[in-house]
């Protein structure tokens, strides 16, 4: 089934429809939080409260806004993204050095990973995009910064970072859009 | 002029819909930004194709979770009540889907046949034993009479008895009497806790209650506290020789110790104490 119509009985209390949903979609929520959390203690945590979330709020999915994978990739995302900040706010220092140790073994542990041709096609739509526009879009989504943040980075006017944003992200459904 | 500076701030809060989709917003332009997506059709259009775009890039991070993740994610399903499903709930207080109106929708979605009701949580409890379901139905009764000030302290106990459930070693036993009534646990040896719920007994008479006591061989009673009703009652630093539960009708505010012969008893042999 797909996670569109479990995400439904979910809704409806089906624990075994939880189970197919955690099946289908626990790697790529997984994944996700770990690209940006990074630390691997803290991404379980966050993917767990994700998952539980996912049952806990499942009514609230509306198909006519999207696809149940959308919807729960954007949760993820976010509650990846509010974890990294928070941390970062708690100790900026700490959390570099803590990503240069880890660093090797997310690396690693990612070419383990069978995400298959879907993988290569990012990786290859991104290579095609300007280095500004390739920046400006994974300093924002895989590494949770905020669009100032990323502007003073690579020292850009707040602007350019956004239209790059943008122009980096349509280029991107472009590209992407063949393999769809 | 205020117009030009109205059209100005819109203009410049079009300009978010990009970093908005990537989540690249901080708290306070995260919030801006959604009260202006729902005044605005052609923002949220917009987002939600930015949005497509960048769930693009979240497919090429997948990674096989850890084994223990699903167990626990499992358990705590079972432990955990569903929201009701919005339109239905009160407004204001909710606190929980902190996310972005093109994915849970501006206005609650109209009652439609598609999204199920959310049952009585007994339904859907097949893997449960029958023990975890009478603590889950407690902790549900005391969620549908709820007030708004009140839940806070709900959600914070379904976290602590999520808590319990997820502990590798948790195990449930309950026992009943003829008429029904009866005493359930869930408990973990190894964390020292148990969730407790009482069923089916009416409350005392006379201002009195129901104290819990803990029963361990040689020492007298220790009280575990006060049940109210069929909320779950959450027992912390049992040890190892924690040998069974009694419930008692005391005067109100409880007792030192028990005055009255027990209305209930569970042995805890079976989920891993008095050993």
């Amino acid at each position: 089934m797909e996670a569109d119509e479990l995400l439904v009985l979910v809704a409806g209390g089906d624990q075994k429809a939880f189970e197919d949903l955690y099946g289908l979609v626990s790697g790529p929520v997984f994944g996700l939080v770990r690209r940006v959390v990074r630390d691997p203690a803290q991404s379980e945590e966050v993917a767990q409260e994700v998952l539980l979330e996912l049952w806990r709020s499942a009514g609230r999915f509306d198909p006519a806004r999207g696809s149940a994978l959308s919807w729960i990739l954007t949760l993820a995302h976010r509650r990846a993204v509010d974890r990294v900040r928070s941390v970062r706010a708690a100790g900026e220092r700490e959390e570099r050095e803590a990503r240069r140790a880890h660093h090797p073994a997310f690396d690693q542990v990612t070419e383990e990973v069978e995400a298959g041709l879907e993988r290569e096609w990012v990786r290859h739509c991104l290579d095609r995009l300007t280095a500004l526009q390739r920046q400006s879009v994974t300093l924002a989504y895989y590494d949770g910064y905020t669009y100032r943040e990323v502007a003073e980075r690579l020292s850009l006017p707040l602007g350019t970072v956004k239209t790059r944003m943008r122009d980096g992200l349509t280029r991107l459904r472009e590209c992407l859009g063949g393999a769809a | 002029m205020n117009a030009l500076r109205r059209l100005l701030r819109r203009e410049d809060l079009h300009s978010l819909a990009a970093p908005y989709a990537l989540d690249s917003l901080d708290a306070g332009e995260r919030r801006r930004f959604e009260k202006h997506l729902d005044r605005c059709e052609h923002c949220a259009g917009e987002v939600r194709a930015l949005s497509e775009d960048a769930v693009r890039l979240a497919w090429s991070t997948a990674a096989p979770a850890p084994a223990a993740l699903r167990e626990r994610v499992l358990a705590a399903v079972r432990a955990t009540p569903q929201e009701p499903v919005p339109g239905r709930q009160a407004p204001g207080r909710e606190r929980t889907p902190q996310l972005p109106p093109h994915v849970w929708g501006t206005q609650p979605p109209p009652a439609r046949t598609r999204t199920p009701r959310v049952r009585p949580l007994l339904v859907p409890l097949t893997t449960a034993t029958a023990a975890a379901a009478l603590v889950v139905a407690g902790l549900f009764a005391v969620q549908a009479g709820r007030t708004q000030d009140r839940l806070d302290a709900e959600r914070a106990r379904a976290n602590e008895i999520a808590q319990v459930l997820a502990a590798p070693d948790a195990r449930a036993t309950s026992s009943k009497d003829a008429r029904g009534r009866g005493i359930a646990v869930i408990a973990s040896a190894t964390e020292g806790r148990a969730v407790v719920t009482l069923s089916g007994y009416d409350s005392p008479p006379g201002g009195r209650v129901h104290q819990l006591w803990l029963m361990r061989p040689d020492v007298q009673p220790r009280s575990l506290g006060l049940l109210a009703g069929d909320t779950p009652l959450i027992a912390t630093g049992l040890d190892a020789s924690a040998m069974s539960l009694a419930v008692t009708v005391e005067p109100g505010g409880g007792s030192a110790q028990p005055t009255s012969q027990p209305i209930a008893q569970l042995a805890l042999k079976s989920v891993g104490f008095g050993e």
